[in-house]
């Protein structure tokens, strides 16, 4: 039977669309979709489709009206060979934080800690400034102003039971929950950091928060990310949601960011992603 | 479901008799005041038809264990929707999933609506959704029940988050948005039926079929959540969005509703009505009395009944079971109080958050 890692990495190579890869298979392809196949396959044809599809400030991303969605770019920073393209779009990054959102009581958060978002211009979110947090550390670790800035809004973004959601801890007086797939996408952000937050040991509460979800909720997107965090973290975890996966992945029906999150979990790869402590 | 309805007593219970909607109240938003925004036009004329006298038909439906289907094509052949030889796509309520709660459009509701509308002719439907606050779709899929539900009735689903999208110029200008990245099975679909959850909103009044539009942006290029439409102005939006989405119909699932703190964390409240309609201002007009809303205090609904569709209940043709009987006065946040029919004014007030 082959593993996991084999059944995975040949439905996303099927998916590619020219060199690089869409959403969904066969799609028309896009940066964020295409660094992860790129990250998971070590794929030199999809970096050179980065590194074309790579815009002139050094961002990758779509354009979402007057709002320039450049999230990718730190994914893509990670996916591409050492070198220019890399430092530009590491550059870009580092000078495109999210939009400062002052206080206020229906959602309470620190105004400090802006985060990074996923359109320039908007509010600060987990994912993209987890995703931020993790080039920086890999890329940048001398960048330690924005590694802590990324670290504190985490800190300050927490579920009140751990991990977190898209970013809300509390909206109008009620705590919300936490979302498997972006509490471990924090968690692969924060491997390794010891960072303290309102209850204590933000990472240990995410690590508990996701043994909770992973479980419960089971999607392709949520498997695929909880297998990276809990690989980085190098906790035994990994071998359930691994089992899981066995059983439950359906390569055909899957799509294309959930498979390469999927590939790059289960394979050789993640350890390029993994910052050494 | 044949009882007319009593225009004087709609009226007078949707708190706007004699009103004209553009001049009531305080705009929300923008900081225009509103007697300013009655001389803007923030749209193309040519692009929209004066709004008509739509009919709006109001069904008592007391539980999902009921004939659903029957119900539906009854609706909407009551308001006279013909998808005949045409692709559909039924557009539900999964923004996220939380068990216990009511959050979405009933799986139930949304299966019988695919066999409605396949009794009604259509060529083709597809059930469509692109959740706002969660990336993993095939879990919301999944854990609400709509993935069993399609089974059972061999209906595809897409996930609008991933579909291919493309760019749509925009015909009004409430926000600083001058195109959308749409999904194209929304854009190429010949009918699109928006299904909303009955639901209070906590930053606009009230959620349904209009607001519902936002699950048709993609949210890998607006991201989870949807932030740059909150930027831009939520009720702005709205109005934005739904004139370019412009659903073609409207079943609004109000067989049980959410109250309070909508549309997430609310209460379930038994409404038992199902409102069906092809004008989806006039539709939430509707439904947002049945709530025991005033809906001329609701920004985006006053906003587009200038031009996307009828806000007049003197114009809005009620086919189905009088409003007035079927009212179920829902909770709101203090915040919204003054939109409950009865108060002493209107507030469509929505207040900052983070999205």
């Amino acid at each position: 039977m082959d593993t996991l890692f084999e059944r995975a990495a040949e439905a996303l190579d099927r998916a590619r669309t020219g060199d690089g890869f869409g959403p969904m298979p066969g799609a028309e392809p896009e940066p964020e979709s295409t660094a992860l196949a790129a990250l998971a396959l070590d794929d030199g044809r999809a970096r050179a489709w980065l590194a074309d599809a790579q815009r002139d400030d050094g961002s990758f991303g779509v354009w979402a009206g007057p709002f320039d969605n450049d999230s990718p770019t730190a994914l893509a920073a990670l996916a591409l060979a050492t070198g220019p393209a890399r430092e530009r779009a590491i550059d870009h990054v580092l000078s495109n934080p999210a939009r400062r959102v002052p206080a206020d009581r229906i959602t309470p958060h620190d105004p400090n800690l802006t985060g990074w978002g996923w359109a320039d211009g908007t509010a600060g979110w987990v994912e993209p400034t987890a995703r931020t947090l993790l080039a920086l550390r890999l890329l940048r670790p001398n960048a330690t102003a924005a590694i802590e800035e990324c670290a504190g809004f985490l800190a300050d973004r927490e579920c009140v039971d751990g991990g977190w959601n898209y970013g809300n801890r509390i909206v109008y007086g009620l705590a919300l929950p936490a979302f498997g797939q972006p509490t471990a996408v924090g968690l692969v952000g924060l491997h390794g950091m010891h960072v303290s937050g309102t209850d204590g040991d933000v990472v240990a509460r995410g690590v508990d928060a996701l043994r909770r979800l992973w479980r419960v909720e089971g999607g392709p997107l949520t498997l695929g990310t909880a297998l990276a965090a809990f690989r980085l973290l190098d906790l035994p975890d990994a071998e359930g949601v691994v089992e899981h996966l066995q059983r439950s992945l359906d390569p055909v029906n899957t799509d294309v960011i959930a498979l390469a999150w999927i590939a790059l979990a289960s394979g050789p790869n993640l350890s390029n992603l993994a910052v050494a402590t | 479901m044949s009882h007319p309805i009593d225009r004087r007593t709609f009226l007078r219970r949707a708190g706007t008799v004699a009103v004209g909607a553009a001049a009531v109240g305080v705009a929300a938003g923008a900081g225009v005041p509103a007697v300013l925004r009655r001389f803007d036009r923030p749209w193309d004329e040519a692009a929209f038809t004066p709004p008509g006298s739509p009919k709006v038909l109001v069904a008592p439906v007391a539980s999902y264990d009921v004939d659903l289907e029957s119900a539906v094509e009854e609706g909407l052949r009551g308001v006279g929707a013909d998808v005949r030889g045409r692709s559909v796509l039924l557009k539900p309520n999964l923004v996220e999933f939380d068990r216990g709660s009511v959050i979405n459009t009933d799986p139930r509701l949304v299966a019988a609506a695919v066999l409605a509308v396949r009794r009604l002719g259509a060529s083709s439907v597809v059930v469509a959704e692109g959740p706002g606050h969660r990336r993993d779709t095939r879990y919301v899929v999944d854990a609400s029940g709509l993935a069993e539900a399609l089974e059972g009735v061999d209906a595809p689903f897409v996930d609008l988050n991933l579909a291919p999208v493309s760019r749509v110029p925009l015909r009004s200008r409430f926000t600083p948005l001058r195109e959308l990245w749409l999904p194209t099975p929304v854009t190429d679909a010949d009918v699109v039926i928006s299904m909303p959850k009955m639901k209070t909103h906590h930053w606009a009044g009230a959620t349904l079929s209009m607001k519902n539009c936002f699950g048709c942006i993609p949210g890998r290029v607006y991201g989870w959540p949807k932030n740059v439409l909150h930027w831009s102005g939520l009720q702005e939006a709205i109005v934005d969005i739904a004139g370019a989405v412009r659903p073609h119909l409207q079943i609004v699932d109000g067989i049980v509703g959410m109250q309070g703190n909508g549309p997430i964390d609310g209460t379930a409240v038994d409404a038992g009505v199902l409102v069906f309609g092809t004008d989806p201002v006039a539709t939430d007009t509707t439904a947002a009395m049945l709530m025991g809303l005033d809906a001329s205090g609701i920004w985006y609904l006053r906003e587009a009944g200038r031009f996307l569709g009828q806000t007049d209940p003197e114009r809005i043709r009620q086919v189905g079971e009088d409003p007035e009987r079927l009212m179920t006065p829902f909770d709101v946040l203090p915040a919204f109080a003054n939109l409950r029919i009865g108060s002493s004014g209107s507030s469509g007030d929505a207040e900052t958050g983070l999205g």
